[in-house]
């Protein structure tokens, strides 16, 4: 019964759809990053990509909440990690350097589009080819939301992290598929996983990086 | 000459002249020769023939003679010549007259198979209706069509100027009886005419012919009969028979109506094409009348560029025409052009209709249409006949099943809460373009974000500036909507959040708001029922059911009447009104103990009827149950779905009642009669859970529902 389970199960959950298969095994342990990441037998990789990214995305929401507190434009007036770069936000006409919040406000939106939409995903079970580039895209720029928070927001993204695992998640889900170049994958992890990532950031030159 | 008179006269001129010469040649190539036939009058004819030749003007009766016998040898051959074209030109005459018929009957062939087509189609309707929903389709009468009058209507086409007028009688006098069975009185044809009438630029009510002969006789070039003809046309009634066009741009429902009095005008086939001439000629008349007067719809502007067409090539052929006899198929040339266009002008819902008309010859039926179509105030007619309701627009944005949905008190706007903790506001002005037409993709012009967790209930103010957001968090996030031309992209502005209601300590399942007083209502999984006033510095006024005696309240709303009293509904299956002033429970709708689903009595949702003194709830096990307010007893309960049905709206005016159910579909009723008027079928089931949530629009024409699906969808 929905309504009486009151604030612990929101919904009858059974694992039939991918979306609730992974949402069922986030919420029975949020950080068996192995667990949720592992597709079921006879899944489809784009599909299982596709409903993983939403799923970041619903969760990072979260994450811009706290950040909506503490991040204001006149403290972070661009959308930085490190000091090399200045990211540059995709989801206006031409590039616009955004304040971080706005930033990250636009990216989730801009994510949520195109995530939805039915020119590019109009099914949920099967993805186009052409579509599956669309999703390195989206990761890329996921990823500044949290390198931003780590570098500026630290608190804010222990806390969340200490939640969530969301970051760790993240970070071993876009490896494994290969959405991101290793160099972009800034924000170190726990001392136990280091073997899997760099310690990134030297970027040579400074400059502007567009999405 | 004087010398030889008689011989240049006595001989036949050519004979004269050729004798003459062929001596003269002799002669003068031997002068010396003696020809004992001519003597000296060869020698003299030799010398007038030398004479003659350069005088040309001095006739002579040979060759007068010679000349006329020339000339008339050259008319006869011109005589014969026009003798075979005429002969040609009949022969061409007869084999088109030929083609002629045989389009006729063609034509006639396709409209009887359309007609029994249409019959067999609106069988079918009522045998799928009468299974789905067990009563009949009120679709009139649905006669056999006839066709023997046909032929014999044919044949009376040359007979027709004689008894035209007492045909046309019978024929309205049978139209107005087919439009009452329907439904229509005479009052509605009347205004309808009138209506019609006065956008032709056709005077006051009276039939008159004289207007029209008038213009059509500037349009034919003379031929008076067939002119006169036409002005009998005219007394025939336009009004009438556009009227019954009319239909061809209603819901489904009125499809079959109308195409029963089409198969019945059918019968009638002679008269019908002239009536589709006449009202080409009314077009081609009005056309700068109409083109004044009607609004820039482009479509029209296309129709109209069409007819131009028409009267341009009517005035160059105008004089054939007005002699050619009363059939369709003299206009089938220009008729190609009007049907490519019209049938793109039947209305998105007649999709029967789109296929009947796909024939080129029926285009007469496409061009009455565009007439119909914009002869009237469409929103004005569509209100009393539209039944149905069709998607038109689907929201995509949510990451998660949407919980909840509200309009705008005014604008076509909404805002949808959702499990993925964002609320969003719609434009639905601010469409995607997609590959389909017929609905469109909205996408959000802001996303709201403050609740940690699911957001699952929803209110919007009376004004539509602010709105009210219930979530997991037990907290109540209280919103500045944006403006509807918000730029998605826009800088965040923390003053969106006008604050928080904290106060609830489980998630709050519903919320409620009054204009009046400004008050809002919630209902939480702690069990409580609070009563806010958001502008006050402490502002939860009251909080019910503290004690749980009721059970857990499931969901909340103000009384319609009265504002001062609210209902609550629990889990337990029974709804109490509180007199909000007292704190008191005052009337108690108590749950039947007896139901087979064991949580069978869980009350999903209330409402308050806006008008009359009923509670309608929705029930885990099927049920909408209605009850009194005063005597707190039940009104009517019915199985409402195949599902547990989960929400619930009135429409504004308090005539319909919009259900929505876990089993994927939305369900309209009629609150006089409790029946169903309309089911549609929309979102998937996300483990076994499909609707959330549904809402009428305060003032627009659109509902809305929201599902698990992570869509909302808008019907219009």
């Amino acid at each position: 019964m929905v309504m009486a389970e009151g604030a612990t199960v929101v919904r009858r959950n059974r694992p039939g759809t991918t979306a609730k298969y992974i949402q069922q095994n986030i919420r029975s342990d949020c950080s068996n990053i192995e667990k949720i990441m592992e597709p079921p037998e006879g899944q489809d990789e784009g599909v299982w990509k596709y409903e993983h990214l939403r799923q970041f995305c619903l969760e990072l929401n979260g994450l811009a909440v706290k950040l909506q507190t503490e991040c204001h434009p006149d403290t972070c007036t661009q959308m930085t990690a490190t000091e090399q770069w200045i990211f540059l936000c995709a989801a206006h006409k031409t590039p616009k350097e955004c304040p971080a919040i706005d930033y990250t406000r636009h990216t989730l939106d801009g994510a949520a589009c195109l995530l939805n939409s039915n020119k590019y995903f109009p099914s949920r079970v099967s993805i186009k080819e052409s579509s599956v580039a669309k999703l390195g895209s989206v990761c890329r720029r996921i990823y500044r939301i949290f390198s931003h928070a780590y570098f500026h927001h630290r608190q804010i993204f222990d806390t969340y992290e200490n939640e969530t695992f969301l970051c760790h998640r993240f970070t071993r889900f876009v490896m494994k598929y290969n959405l991101m170049s290793k160099d972009n994958l800034i924000v170190p992890i726990l001392e136990e996983e280091e073997e899997e990532e760099e310690e990134g950031g030297q970027n040579p030159s400074t400059g502007e990086s567009e999405a | 000459m004087d010398e030889h008179p008689g011989g240049g006269g006595g001989a036949a001129a050519g004979g004269g002249m050729a004798t003459a010469r062929q001596q003269q040649a002799p002669q003068q190539g031997n002068h010396n020769a003696v020809n004992p036939q001519i003597g000296p009058g060869g020698t003299a004819s030799a010398v007038q023939q030398q004479d003659e030749m350069p005088r040309p003007q001095q006739y002579t009766i040979p060759g007068i003679l010679h000349y006329i016998q020339h000339e008339w040898a050259r008319f006869e051959m011109e005589r014969a010549h026009w003798e075979v074209e005429r002969a040609e030109l009949q022969a061409r005459i007869a084999f088109l007259q030929g083609e002629r018929k045989g389009q006729e009957n063609l034509k006639n062939d396709l409209v009887r198979r359309i007609k029994m087509l249409e019959y067999a189609l609106k069988q079918e309707r009522a045998k799928y209706h009468k299974l789905k929903y067990g009563t009949e389709l009120n679709q009139g009468e649905v006669k056999m069509p006839s066709f023997e009058s046909e032929d014999t209507k044919e044949t009376e086409v040359p007979a027709v100027p004689q008894n035209s007028q007492l045909t046309w009688k019978q024929g309205r006098q049978l139209l107005r009886q087919y439009l009452q069975e329907v439904g229509y009185t005479d009052t509605i044809l009347d205004v309808r005419s009138q209506r019609v009438r006065s956008l032709l630029g056709l005077s006051g009510s009276e039939q008159n012919g004289s207007v029209e002969t008038k213009n059509l006789e500037q349009i034919l070039n003379g031929g008076e009969s067939p002119a006169k003809r036409k002005g009998q046309d005219m007394k025939r009634n336009p009004g009438d028979v556009l009227e019954t066009f009319n239909f061809l741009e209603n819901a489904d429902d009125s499809d079959e109506e109308e195409e029963d009095e089409e198969g019945d005008l059918m019968e009638d086939l002679s008269n019908r094409t002239d009536k589709q001439r006449i009202k080409k000629h009314k077009i081609k008349v009005g056309n700068e009348g109409l083109a004044s007067d009607l609004p820039d719809d482009p479509d029209t502007e296309e129709v109209l560029k069409e007819f131009d067409f028409l009267v341009n090539a009517e005035d160059g052929e105008g004089a054939g025409e007005a002699r050619s006899s009363g059939d369709g198929t003299e206009w089938a040339e220009p008729l190609p052009f009007p049907s490519g266009g019209g049938k793109s002008f039947i209305m998105g819902s007649d999709d029967v209709l789109d296929s009947v008309l796909g024939l080129g010859d029926l285009a007469d039926l496409t061009v009455s249409n565009d007439e119909a179509d914009y002869s009237y105030d469409l929103p004005a007619n569509k209100d009393a006949f539209r039944k149905t309701w069709n998607a038109k627009y689907t929201l995509r944005s949510h990451f998660d099943g949407v919980r909840a949905l509200a309009f705008h008190p005014v604008e076509p706007v909404l805002v949808t809460v959702s499990e993925d903790h964002t609320l969003k506001l719609w434009n639905l002005q601010k469409t995607v373009p997609a590959k389909k037409s017929a609905s469109f993709d909205v996408e959000p012009i802001y996303t709201f974000r403050a609740h940690v967790g699911p957001v699952l209930s929803l209110a919007v103010t009376a004004s539509g500036e602010q709105c009210f957001s219930g979530g997991i968090d037990s907290t109540i996030q209280w919103w500045n909507i944006p403006s509807s031309n918000v730029d998605p992209y826009d800088t965040y502005d923390p003053s969106v959040l006008a604050g928080s209601l904290l106060g609830h300590t489980d998630a709050v399942w519903g919320l409620a708001y009054s204009g009046i007083k400004n008050r809002l209502l919630s209902c939480s999984a702690d069990g409580t029922v609070k009563l806010w006033d958001p502008q006050e510095k402490m502002p939860c006024l009251c909080t019910f059911n503290s004690e749980r005696e009721h059970g857990i309240p499931t969901a909340v709303d103000f009384n319609g009447c009265d504002p001062a009293y609210m209902v609550a509904s629990f889990n337990t299956g029974s709804a109490v009104i509180y007199d909000l002033e007292t704190s008191q429970s005052v009337v108690e709708f108590s749950a039947q103990k007896d139901s087979s689903l064991p949580a069978g009595n869980h009350i999903n949702k209330v409402v308050s009827h806006p008008t009359l003194p009923v509670t309608i709830t929705a029930h885990e096990d099927r049920h909408i149950k209605f009850f009194d307010n005063k005597s707190g007893k039940v009104i009517h309960a019915m199985v409402a779905h195949l599902d547990a049905v989960t929400s619930l709206a009135v429409d504004p005016n308090g005539i319909y009642l919009m259900s929505g159910s876990h089993d994927c579909s939305i369900r309209l009723w009629n609150l006089d009669s409790k029946t169903c008027v309309q089911e549609v079928t929309a979102h998937r089931k996300k483990s076994d859970e499909s609707i959330y949530d549904v809402a009428f629009h305060p003032s627009k024409a659109y509902i809305g529902s929201a599902g698990a699906d992570a869509l909302a969808k808008v019907f219009v």
